[in-house]
């Protein structure tokens, strides 16, 4: 195509390691003086102009190779050998923004570290992990132990499982494990049928949580498997409770969703939108 | 200001102390972990689909596994990773692990096949391989479509995945022969099904928390996934196929006992609900 | 060094000091909360770096010298400029790439997604008419019937720009009272599962502390099968 191969001659590798640099450092110097130059040309109008314009390229593209007549076999159009180079280049760039979480955190932590608020330890304990995980994690990653590693690994190594798999695994497993305490008391003290509804909502709860269970299979496992009144095996009504029941209630959300979803992303994409981050105000 | 004390048999009834009922839930499962009542488990028609799905993928197609899910899931979703590795060993079928949020879950995963892969002197490289996690979402998969080895860049161990054995003659969607989702997230079905699955008619499988899977049912109906487990009984049913029983079996029959207490305990309260109407009052606060 | 008993021992003191929180809060259960959110921070940085960036981004910008990925770190530095309020519409400039790419996949996926969805919806309602074709017997047809019921009624309870007056508003009212019901049903399905998919949780950390790190101090609880 007349687009690559112009895009071949004006970025090719560079020839030598210097050049290298040198094309690097021109880059960064160049970008940097275009965005200074897009910045105290461009009003207010321009801006919002040219950020329209971005969304809408952006979603023209992919939406453009989908619905566009391909031919030959595989089936491609113009757009085609596009998809898997540009997908990458985002999943690049996107990969840069792990710093926004870090740097919330870091800059939350780090206040309360240096004013000395109450609690100031746990900020301390959350530095030290963080810098525990990445110096390890790294280190673990550039000793390229062989496949599969050794009864008896590096002490770096060492380090790291313990992070992992003595901290990082068990804390999440742990803390969300809490949730079947505070489902137990929820369901204990919450769920009240003051309504039909809520008697039908408990009656299929119930089915269903019995039903999913061994102990709800044996509990009708006098009724033969084979009969017409297998039906009644609780194993069997849950199982037609959600095939039967839950399926097509579901299915009416999805598509409720589906409008939704389609209506928000047109407006999305053709930067109808306004709020928080769409307007100027922020 | 601290809420009244109870005074009547109806109000000590709905308003058992939080920790007691903590105790009682801690009680039922410690007791039945360490006296267990086992009792048959029958693998239903959707895990069915999962193992048949698996034993149908052809010999020179891989199978990608997904594991996106992390330790708080990882009682359901480790056993049923583990039982959908021991699958595909067992029918021969070569895997990847690929992972595209969050990123635990692909170091969590290798070390499920790795335990496996000794049991069936599987090698790495050879038999199964980990793309490790890849940051992107829709994107990953637009261009894992088109050229796989570009897409996913290096492993999990930093080699790039076209230098693996396995990885030979695979160079884009067509070369898979079944993606099964193992995942705790939703939306993440919805992208294999809408860049994947719908476009290529790659066959799809998939291995929900029980928490989602309910939502799920309406791609099974629709053939879009061709089975399902559904938490950690789809794990019990699918290690009792496989006839590897491990913790997801001995999971269920503890499930057992702790849904009677649970229903119990909401029945209790319901009764005491009721006497409090039939006195006049209500739930105190 | 074989790590594997302190891993033990650091995972049990760790899933305890969690569980102090079911006494009340305490100092104990925060500072476990801070230090797994520093560990989640430390290892998010290590999986974007050694997983994506070394060998999508760095290997081929600096050892097969394609120069012009050094874009891709300068257009993702946009995204820190939400920081600043001066130059905040360079970080809704990349912002609106990746919306606009997303609306644009959306669209990709509408179809494949949800038009075998809406082709699933029609079912064999004939009986009749069905007879003699595979599959097509008494028990499925009933159960289609039950399907397409529900599913009209709970699509009309989500029909809220219609008011539910006049003669077809209150039949629309009527349908969508169904839908209700039929929804509750369905939550009551997901509560259900939702309890078994928390409990799950519970009972796999259980498992951990009895077998795995009690099972390590004595024996009897190694060799109960849990």
């Amino acid at each position: 195509m007349w687009f690559s191969r112009l895009l071949q001659r004006l970025f090719p590798p560079a020839p030598t390691p210097a050049a290298l640099y040198l094309y690097l450092a021109l880059a960064v110097v160049g970008s940097i003086v275009i965005i200074v130059a897009l910045h105290r040309l461009l009003g207010l109008r321009g801006r919002r102009w040219l950020i329209a314009f971005v969304t809408f390229i952006a979603g023209l593209f992919f939406g453009l190779e989908y619905f566009y007549p391909v031919h030959g076999d595989p089936g491609k159009n113009f757009l085609s050998d596009w998809i898997e180079p540009v997908s990458v280049m985002l999943t690049v760039v996107g990969a840069f923004t792990v710093g926004l979480g870090i740097y919330s955190l870091l800059q939350v932590h780090g206040r309360n570290l240096a004013r000395r608020r109450p609690g100031w330890h746990n900020s301390l304990a959350f530095f030290l992990a963080t810098f525990a995980m990445l110096v390890f994690g790294l280190w673990e990653h550039y000793l390229h132990l062989p496949q599969p590693p050794p009864e008896v690994v590096p002490w770096p190594k060492g380090i790291y499982e313990i992070l992992f798999n003595g901290l990082f695994a068990p804390l999440q497993a742990a803390t969300f494990s809490l949730l079947a305490f505070y489902i137990a008391s929820a369901a204990y003290r919450a769920f009240r049928v003051r309504t039909g509804e809520a008697a039908l909502m408990m009656a299929a709860a119930f089915i269903v949580m019995i039903g999913q269970v061994p102990v709800g299979a044996w509990l009708t496992s006098f009724i033969p498997a084979d009969s017409p009144a297998a039906f009644f095996r609780l194993e069997m009504l849950g199982e037609w409770v959600l095939r039967w029941l839950n399926t097509p209630a579901q299915r009416g959300i999805i598509f409720g969703i589906a409008v939704g979803a389609l209506a928000m992303s047109l407006r999305i994409w053709l930067s109808l939108e306004r709020g928080t981050f769409f307007s100027e105000q922020s | 200001m601290s809420a009244p004390q109870p005074t009547t048999l109806s109000d000590r009834i709905q308003q058992i102390p939080r920790h007691y009922v903590y105790l009682l839930l801690a009680g039922v499962v410690v007791w039945q972990l360490l006296f267990p009542i086992r009792l048959p488990i029958t693998p239903s028609v959707p895990t069915r689909g999962v193992y048949d799905a698996v034993a149908a993928v052809p010999d020179d197609k891989l199978i990608i596994i997904t594991t996106d899910w992390d330790a708080s899931t990882q009682a359901e979703t480790g056993p049923q990773t583990q039982a959908v590795i021991h699958a595909c060993f067992q029918n021969h079928k070569k895997f990847v692990i690929m992972n595209l949020q969050p990123p635990m879950g692909v170091k969590l995963a290798q070390d499920l096949a790795q335990e496996a892969a000794q049991e069936y002197g599987a090698v790495y490289g050879v038999d199964y391989a980990n793309w490790g996690y890849k940051y992107g979402y829709e994107n990953v998969l637009m261009a894992m479509a088109k050229n796989i080895p570009n897409a996913i860049g290096d492993d999990f161990y930093g080699k790039p995945v076209g230098e693996l054995p396995l990885m030979q003659g695979v160079q884009d969607i067509h070369d898979i022969g079944l993606v099964v989702i193992v995942t705790g997230l939703s939306a993440m079905t919805e992208m294999w099904v809408g860049l994947i699955q719908g476009p290529y008619n790659t066959p799809l499988a998939a291995a929900y928390t029980a928490v989602m899977a309910p939502i799920y049912y309406p791609y099974l109906d629709s053939n879009q996934l061709k089975g399902m487990l559904v938490g950690a009984k789809g794990a019990a049913e699918l290690e009792a196929m496989v006839d590897r029983p491990g913790k997801a079996v001995a999971i269920m029959n503890v499930q057992s006992w702790a849904h009677v207490l649970i229903i119990a305990l909401i029945i209790v309260g319901n009764l005491g609900y009721l006497f409090a109407r039939g006195r006049g009052g209500g739930r105190q606060p | 060094m074989n790590p594997d008993l302190y891993i033990l021992w650091a995972a049990a003191i760790a899933t305890l000091g969690v569980y102090t929180i079911l006494y009340r809060e305490n100092p104990i259960s925060r500072l476990f909360e801070h230090i797994f959110v520093g560990l989640s921070a430390g290892y998010l940085i290590v999986a974007t770096w050694t997983l994506n960036l070394e060998g999508k981004w760095w290997n081929p910008m600096i050892q097969d010298k394609k120069w012009y990925w050094i874009f891709a770190p300068i257009v993702g530095a946009l995204f820190y400029f939400i920081y600043s309020r001066r130059l905040g519409w360079l970080a809704r400039l990349i912002m609106g790439l990746f919306f606009g790419t997303a609306a644009g996949t959306f669209f990709r996926q509408f179809f494949p997604i949800y038009s075998p969805q809406i082709y699933a919806c029609f079912k064999p309602l004939d009986y009749q008419a069905g007879m003699g074709l595979q599959g097509v017997i008494f028990e499925l047809v009933l159960h289609n019937w039950i399907f397409v019921i529900i599913l009209l009624t709970v699509m009309s309870y989500f029909f809220f720009s219609i008011p539910h007056e006049g003669r077809f508003g209150r039949n629309l009212g009527r349908s969508a009272m169904l839908g209700r019901w039929f929804l509750m049903i369905a939550f009551g399905a997901m509560f259900g599962n939702t309890v078994m998919a928390r409990i799950s949780l519970f009972i796999g950390r259980m498992q951990f502390l009895l077998k795995d790190w009690l099972g390590s101090l004595l024996p009897w609880f190694a060799g109960r099968g849990i």
